[in-house]
């Protein structure tokens, strides 16, 4: 119990770490690469939703990248 | 149609699904958008072998964006499913006879194959509404409802985030949480647990409905690294409670020296279970924990996609998911995206290939093997095309199988001899077209 308190934490300051690495990222007029619809975190939401659905009803695992997104009789 | 116009079209499209997964979009999203309707259509196959589950979906997507970037984005999921499942009874030498969830027939394995429970026939529906709009310069705040109803299953939930942006838009923070209130009312009414499975016509090993609640918790970070990179960080917490059982899951009782399966007698003049069976036990609360990270790298015009999952419960799961895609392009208006998926989970403290007869019964049993140690690879194949009106329309294909094993040690007598872990092996194909204004 304690040594996944533990582990939580410890990705919890990492997270932290990377957003105090604030001298990354781009100036405003460099972001023609980053505003294709390909570069977009989830370029096929319904796609990725079908995924998420399909896993969700066949492992023991859900979510990650979002909710669960509405319940199934499935799992 | 401009380039420009029709990126906005997949980029509001995927800022819509952004908010309905619970995600605010990054920062290059939130840039201004004409008003106007965006819609995507998509048809799902997924077909699992040897006449097992088969799923057939249509999903729709109406995204309709107002002035103010503003956004209201509403789905509609109509699935049909048919196919066998397996029952979570282990396989035996001899025929082996069920009762229908129902309790009012009966099903049969033969001698040597995996239990499969045939009686599946069902159409589920679901709809969901949500709404996204920014909150003063650098905050966007969204809300959505989401509802789906089957012959055994209905939910509804609602879910709110909130989203802001530092460091010139190259950071943004998330918060999300969601709830949701589901029932089951299975056919024949939900089993007691560890009820025995009894003969046809005989209900007094079922309750009434059940309901179950989840809440979720979502915190993510979202960080633009260079020009041709960005990454995102989410820690997820779900939550759920009540009746966390599934109804048609049993467990095979064994002779604690022989491994078989305990012949049973049913009542003269009615047909009913071949030998014993017990419905399954899981606890009444689950908490699982996510640490998601994603990365996405663009070179050449290739973009890889990487992504990784780490999954722990207190049910003594843990999941491992790595998921790696990359986008070729083809010409001006094509590309081809193969993908492949790396799935790994360790069993549920509670998972039992089978009860010993005679030993009390533990607190909590179920031999559903999704809850078992396996591993699972997915390899597929997208391509995908703009039309002649520059809308978009792709195809996707892809394999996958899943290979698992009891541990060593709940394996008894004979049960080393049978293939004990029924696994999986599926097709999935994926039809897609985006269009709007």
């Amino acid at each position: 119990m304690y040594s996944k308190i533990n582990k939580i934490f410890i990705v919890l300051s990492a997270m932290l770490l990377v957003t105090a690495c604030s001298s990354m990222g781009v100036e405003p007029w460099e972001r023609d690469v980053l505003a294709k619809a390909e570069m977009q975190l989830v370029t096929d939401p319904v796609e990725a939703g079908l995924d998420d659905h399909i896993y969700f009803s066949k492992e023991a695992s859900s979510g990650g990248r979002g909710f669960g997104g509405g319940g199934c009789g499935c799992n | 149609m401009t380039d420009k116009q029709n990126n906005s079209i997949v980029m509001s499209l995927a800022a819509a699904t952004c908010t309905l997964l619970g995600t605010a979009p990054a920062g290059p999203v939130n840039a201004q958008e004409d008003p106007g309707w965006n819609f995507n259509t998509s048809l799902l196959y997924y077909g699992e072998s040897d006449g097992r589950v088969q799923d057939a979906s249509l999903n729709l997507l109406a995204r309709r964006s107002f002035a103010d970037d503003k956004s209201l984005a509403l789905t509609l999921a109509v699935d049909s499913l048919t196919g066998a499942s397996a029952n979570g009874a282990t396989p035996m030498d001899v025929v082996q006879t069920f009762t229908s969830p129902s309790g009012n027939a009966t099903y049969s394995t033969p001698a040597g194959e995996h239990p499969l429970d045939g009686t599946f026939l069902d159409t589920r529906v679901a709809i969901s509404a949500s709404w996204q709009q920014p909150l003063g310069r650098l905050y966007a705040v969204n809300a959505g409802l989401t509802a789906s109803g089957e012959w055994d299953y209905t939910h509804l939930g609602g879910n709110i985030g909130l989203s802001r942006d530092f460091n010139k838009r190259n950071t943004t923070v998330s918060i999300g949480v969601a709830f949701a209130r589901d029932n089951l009312d299975p056919e024949g009414g939900a089993p007691v647990r560890f009820a025995p499975m009894l003969d046809v016509g005989d209900l007094s090993n079922k309750m009434g409905s059940q309901d179950k609640d989840v809440v979720d918790l979502l915190l993510g970070v979202t960080q633009v690294v260079n020009r041709n990179m960005l990454v995102q960080f989410n820690y997820s917490y779900s939550d759920s409670s009540g009746y966390l059982n599934d109804p048609y899951k049993i467990i095979s009782i064994v002779d604690p020296v022989t491994g078989d399966t305990v012949p049973r007698i049913p009542t003269p003049g009615v047909a009913g279970p071949s030998h014993e069976f017990r419905f399954e036990s899981r606890p009444e609360d689950r908490a699982k924990h996510s640490f998601y990270g994603q990365g996405k790298y663009y070179w050449g015009g290739r973009v890889l996609d990487l992504s990784y999952r780490y999954m722990t419960d207190d049910w003594e799961i843990d999941s491992h998911t790595l998921d790696a895609k990359l986008r070729f392009p083809i010409g001006d208006s094509s590309y081809l995206e193969p993908r492949v998926r790396f799935y790994s989970q360790t069993e549920a403290e509670f998972y039992r290939a089978s009860l010993n007869d005679g030993d009390p019964l533990p607190q909590y049993a179920s031999s559903d093997y999704r809850l078992g140690n396996f591993d699972a690879i997915t390899a597929g194949i997208k391509y995908g095309w703009k039309t002649g009106s520059d809308n978009d329309m792709s195809v996707r294909l892809e394999y996958y199988v899943q290979d698992g094993e009891v541990p060593a040690e709940q394996i008894i007598g004979n049960q080393s001899q049978r293939d004990l872990y029924p696994g999986l092996e599926a097709i999935i194909f994926n039809f897609s077209y985006g269009f709007g204004k």
